[in-house]
């Protein structure tokens, strides 16, 4: 190889190893955060959740195990740093997260006293806030409809903050583009809940998988 | 110098009271300045003077003159969209004696007859407030102290700060000019600034519109002699005699024979000029730091606009963070009201996560909160009170090593007052756990701490506990039972023990209730109990999420 040609040859490389280049089919740099589910981190990219990105989770009912399913991440994040809960639907209930190894001090709970504050707007506001916040883990908020645009700002917000964040919705947005990174659809069985993998970027999709949570 | 002095020997005794540790030169310029402090109120400079009187460059004195201080304070905050002018007298004999760059730019010109003013141009036609004249000099003074302890006020428009010993501080005398001007600017004030050896001279200099620095007493015949004998703001006889023996430049008074002119005219005049010179002693009255801070603000057009009320605002959090600049001192928590039109008021705090005394986050606190607040009518003025003053131990200013970009790096208290201005103190809330075996008892909100690092975090309780729900609900559902089965999405079914939890008669609020948990064909897993007391009803009571 002549000079001139190994010289361009390197300087390609070093262009391609350039963070904001990413290549598909090629998983980010960053480690996952472990799920602490074996068959999970098996069918992600990275082996965990990806970090510094905006996650979906959409169930069609609750009390199957949406939140079940981050809370490893949630008391692995909690040790070193925030997790903020933007208007959740009930009372996160505080034996259950300590009994779960979640550090309770390192909690920021944001709850309107009257639920007609808690508009979409407000909503999207807080959670992009805390998404910036570098000091924060992970924030998860649930969301309804919302617009393409204000959920790519969220995903902006979460590579600026370094955080991870997580919308729980409906199971009928799922039909809906979305520019999260990963996209889960939960069912509930009778014993089991079974998770399907919409959109993996980096991974591959439409994989299935039963965890009993 | 003998302020230094005394300061320092009062240093000295402090030291001794156990505080020698307070090494560097922030906190020795803070203990100077509590030392300063605990002197006699008005105690007048005349015994330094004298001493140092005859020896060269002792003193440097600066004179803010603030030519436009009357109608600055009337029309504090909007003064650049309206031609505002100030006049005196009554009835046609009105003259302007004040008029803002607006005015001027339609012609008017001081001296003018108000009705000559009135045909130029639409104009605002305001008249002197002197009591807020003398609290905003007051207010001045204050804001002054972080850049020398001696300062004197001199009514009514000008202040006059002894900085000879702050220059090394500053960075010389062109750095305290930058800051000073630019701190009178923040605060919504045109001044000149004048630096003369005697007080007398920058004053006479200042007043005079003669913005120059001099350094030594010797130029002074030179720099005071063309200007005329009104800029010493005489008594009108006096000036009147000496008009008529033909002197109209400071200059001509001081070619004259002093004896001559004392008795002509009176010993009084005579020790003027020897005090602008410096050959006679001139004691100030010693203006002296108030212990909280008070300030307020009139706004001249009534405003239900929460963002010219932050422009307004601003106004207030220089003058305050200059003053906490002053007493090396941090606050956690401004109290605000606004005065409405219709005679009442409204009040509201902010409340900091750690104290502070930066400008820019003050600004960010209260911008959040006006951007929430409902007004409930015109606001005509607004007002600042702090009292919760104390001493800043460590650290001077936030961001002395740490770059801030923008919503980049910022730190945990400022994020958590940003979220609780704009949401609300009651919003944001931590978690705690309570020792209670009463599920709705076994849990409370809590304060969040704004600084995680000091609080151990409690690790997970090692004692088997039997299964608890992630969401417990804001109050039991209660649940109906359909064709004699307990119906949610479908028949449920019991997948654990019951659970009985039997407690609480001492306080009022006893609980007996049988615990299950139990799941429908959808997969969700509920946690519902049965009251064992009374209509033995069945209540949903968490979610296993």
């Amino acid at each position: 190889m002549s000079p001139v040609q190994n010289k361009s040859h390197e300087s390609l490389e070093a262009l391609l190893r350039h963070e904001k280049i990413w290549r598909a089919g090629e998983a980010s740099l960053l480690a996952g955060i472990p799920t602490h589910f074996p068959v999970l981190d098996s069918l992600l990219p990275n082996h965990g959740w990806p970090q510094a990105s905006l996650i979906e989770i959409l169930t069609a009912q609750e009390g199957i195990g949406a939140l079940r399913l981050m809370l490893p991440a949630i008391a692995q994040l909690t040790q070193t740093q925030w997790a903020i809960w933007v208007c959740p639907p009930h009372v996160p209930y505080a034996p259950a997260l300590q009994a779960a190894g979640v550090v309770l001090e390192r909690l920021l709970i944001v709850e309107p006293d009257t639920s007609e504050q808690m508009d979409l707007n407000y909503v999207l506001w807080v959670f992009e806030q805390a998404l910036r916040f570098v000091d924060c883990g992970i924030a998860m908020a649930w969301i309804g409809t919302a617009q393409y645009d204000r959920l790519r700002r969220l995903q902006l917000a979460c590579e600026q903050g370094q955080t991870c964040g997580v919308m729980f919705r409906p199971e009928s947005f799922a039909i809906q583009p979305s520019p999260a990174v990963l996209r889960l659809s939960l069912t509930g069985n009778a014993d089991s809940t079974s998770i399907r993998i919409l959109k993996s970027q980096g991974g591959v999709r439409n994989r299935n998988c039963q965890l009993a949570l | 110098m003998f302020v230094t002095v005394t300061a320092n020997s009062r240093y000295d005794s402090l030291s001794g009271e156990g505080e020698k540790a307070m090494l560097n030169t922030q906190l020795k310029m803070t203990q100077t300045q509590q030392a300063l402090y605990t002197l006699d109120t008005y105690k007048p400079l005349a015994r330094g003077l004298r001493k140092n009187g005859c020896e060269e460059g002792n003193q440097l004195w600066l004179h803010v003159h603030l030519p436009q201080f009357s109608l600055d304070i009337l029309t504090c905050g909007n003064s650049n969209k309206e031609a505002c002018v100030l006049v005196e007298g009554q009835g046609t004999g009105s003259k302007i004696v004040q008029a803002n760059s607006h005015a001027a730019r339609l012609g008017v010109r001081l001296g003018m007859s108000l009705s000559a003013a009135k045909i130029l141009g639409n104009l605002t036609v305001l008249s002197r407030n002197e009591r807020a004249e003398s609290l905003t000099l007051e207010r001045l003074c204050a804001w002054a102290y972080q850049f020398t302890p001696i300062i004197s006020a001199t009514p009514p428009d000008g202040l006059l700060l002894e900085i000879k010993s702050s220059l090394k501080l500053f960075g010389g005398i062109e750095g305290l000019l930058t800051q000073v001007r630019r701190g009178l600017r923040d605060l919504g004030h045109k001044a000149v600034i004048a630096v003369a050896p005697t007080p007398a001279a920058a004053t006479v200099l200042a007043r005079a519109e003669r913005q120059c620095v001099i350094l030594s007493e010797q130029e002074l015949p030179k720099a005071l002699g063309p200007l005329p004998l009104e800029a010493l703001r005489l008594d009108p006889k006096q000036l009147a005699v000496l008009k008529s023996i033909g002197a109209r430049l400071i200059e001509d008074c001081l070619r004259l024979p002093r004896g001559g002119l004392g008795r002509r005219t009176a010993p009084k005049l005579i020790e003027n000029f020897s005090q602008l010179l410096g050959q006679s002693p001139d004691p100030r009255q010693r203006f002296s730091l108030p212990k909280l801070f008070q300030s307020q603000i009139e706004i001249p057009w009534e405003t239900s606009n929460a963002q010219s009320l932050g422009i307004a605002g601003g106004r207030l959090l220089h003058e305050l963070t200059g003053y906490l600049r002053s007493c090396s001192a941090v606050t956690r928590r401004l109290r605000w009201s606004l005065n409405y039109t219709a005679g009442h008021s409204s009040h509201f705090q902010l409340e900091l996560a750690q104290p502070s005394r930066d400008y820019d986050h003050f600004a960010l606190l209260l911008r959040e909160r006006l951007s929430r607040i409902q007004l409930e009518g015109k606001v005509k003025g607004m007002a600042l009170y702090v009292d919760d003053v104390s001493p800043d131990q460590v650290v001077a200013e936030r961001d002395l090593f740490k770059q801030r970009s923008v919503g980049g790096n910022e730190d945990w208290p400022s994020f958590l007052d940003r979220l609780r201005a704009r949401l609300g103190e009651q919003v944001v809330k931590g978690l705690q756990q309570v020792a209670d075996h009463r599920p709705e008892c076994a849990w409370r909100w809590s304060d969040i701490p704004s600084n995680p690092n000091t609080s151990t975090p409690t690790t997970g309780s090692p004692a088997k506990v039997p299964a608890r729900p992630l969401w417990l609900m804001r109050h039991p559902i209660r649940l109906h039972k359909e064709k004699g089965h307990l119906d949610i999405n479908g028949p449920l079914r019991f997948v654990s023990e019951r659970e009985r939890i039997e407690t609480g008669w001492w306080d009022g609020e006893p609980v007996r209730r049988d615990y299950f948990v139990a799941t429908n064909p959808c997969g969700e897993r509920l946690w519902i109990y049965r009251e064992l007391a009374g209509g033995k009803d069945w209540y949903l009571h968490g979610i296993f999420e």
